[in-house]
């Protein structure tokens, strides 16, 4: 990392004024020669306000998109802006940025487009509720299934892609539930991924939007929109005679 | 009792024809999206001033039921059709939406950054 290539954080965030600055502040620490992209997702409170004090630039979405909408308009950014490599954080603090260096270097390392962050391989303790275990464990295994090849956490938003990655998520990018179904789309694009271990602590502020009762109904409908997505015809790739 | 049940779908489909010439000639329907009402008016239209028709005998015929049912049942299986080419339309426009959204705040974020690099002394807060 840091061999002369661009890397560009990208923060989707709606409504995080207690956690973004933070998160911005945080990542400048650890890794001062990244930049940092705050995609404000129509927020309504300070969010832009405390980003740009922080030091990251900020594209505020003109209305919410939802998370697959603002994550696509950093990805377009980094497209455009010519970043080699591309991280997505979350804004709400789970993700360390101290751990974004693995990322980088498995990127490196293992010559994978796209490294996923996982919370639940090597030693990584993380607590969460039974409920939520099983579902993530259902989840893993019928993507696993699908990308054959083991997938322990794909609900994961802490990635790094590099050039091609970005460039597929520029143009197509998935709007429902877009951490699971972007590991699908980069197996549809054959798209190399791998994962790495991470650690991910508690949220500095606001609540996980999978509450705990509408955590089955979330599931059946990503597990539907995954069994859609494999039906779907692939995208083109900018520059490509074939489907990607 | 047949002829009752004739005249009010007469009516009735001649209601939703001149409605939606009327919408198209004020414009405000697109063509595109009337061409499906229009179609499902003159169908039931038909309907009505033909009873034994060719499609509604048919239809009593493979499913059993009588004339109104049958013009309630291609009624409705219109109406399912229209419903379904407004969810596809609904989907381009999201879309659409969407695209121009993100379009729409990397050019003020481009504009921004030029403006403040072209006007360093301007310090009017975009």
């Amino acid at each position: 990392m840091g061999n002369g290539q661009n890397i560009l954080v990208i923060i989707p965030a709606y409504n995080e004024e207690g956690s973004v600055g933070k998160v911005v502040e945080e990542i400048h620490t650890h890794l001062p020669q990244v930049e940092v992209l705050v995609v404000s997702d129509g927020s309504t409170d300070r969010t832009s306000e405390r980003a740009k004090v922080s030091g990251a630039t900020v594209l505020e979405l003109p209305f919410n998109l939802g998370i697959g909408g603002a994550m696509q308009a950093g990805y377009k950014y980094a497209y455009e802006k010519g970043y080699d490599i591309a991280i997505q954080v979350d804004a709400d603090g789970q993700h360390d940025p101290k751990e974004i260096g693995k990322l980088l270097r498995a990127l490196e390392e293992k010559k994978i487009d796209v490294a996923l962050g996982s919370r639940f391989i090597g030693d990584s303790e993380y607590k969460s509720s039974v409920m939520r275990r099983i579902g993530i464990a259902i989840f893993s295994g019928v993507i696993s299934a699908i990308v054959k090849q083991k997938i322990t956490d794909p609900t994961s938003g802490f990635r790094a892609a590099n050039r091609k990655a970005i460039e597929l998520f520029a143009s197509n990018y998935p709007q429902d539930y877009p951490e699971p179904e972007a590991v699908v789309l980069l197996h549809q694009c054959r798209l190399k991924m791998g994962e790495v271990p991470v650690g991910m602590s508690e949220r500095y502020s606001g609540e996980s939007s999978i509450t705990r009762i509408r955590s089955v109904y979330y599931m059946v409908k990503v597990l539907l929109a995954i069994f859609v997505d494999c039906f779907k015809k692939p995208p083109f790739l900018r520059g490509e005679e074939e489907r990607c | 009792m047949l002829i009752k049940v004739q005249i009010v779908v007469g009516l009735l489909s001649i209601f939703l024809l001149w409605t939606t010439f009327e919408l198209v000639r004020k414009n405000r329907l697109r063509e595109e999206y009337a061409i499906l009402w229009l179609f499902s008016g003159v169908v039931v239209l038909v309907f009505s001033l033909w009873p034994e028709f060719l499609l509604s005998q048919f239809f009593a015929r493979i499913t059993g039921i009588f004339y109104l049912s049958a013009v309630v049942v291609i009624t409705f299986l219109f109406l399912l059709l229209i419903v379904l080419h407004f969810s596809v339309v609904i989907s381009k426009l999201t879309n659409q939406n969407k695209d121009l959204a993100q379009r729409y705040a990397l050019l003020e974020l481009e504009f921004k950054e030029l403006s403040r690099r072209c006007f360093p002394s301007d310090r009017t807060p975009l």
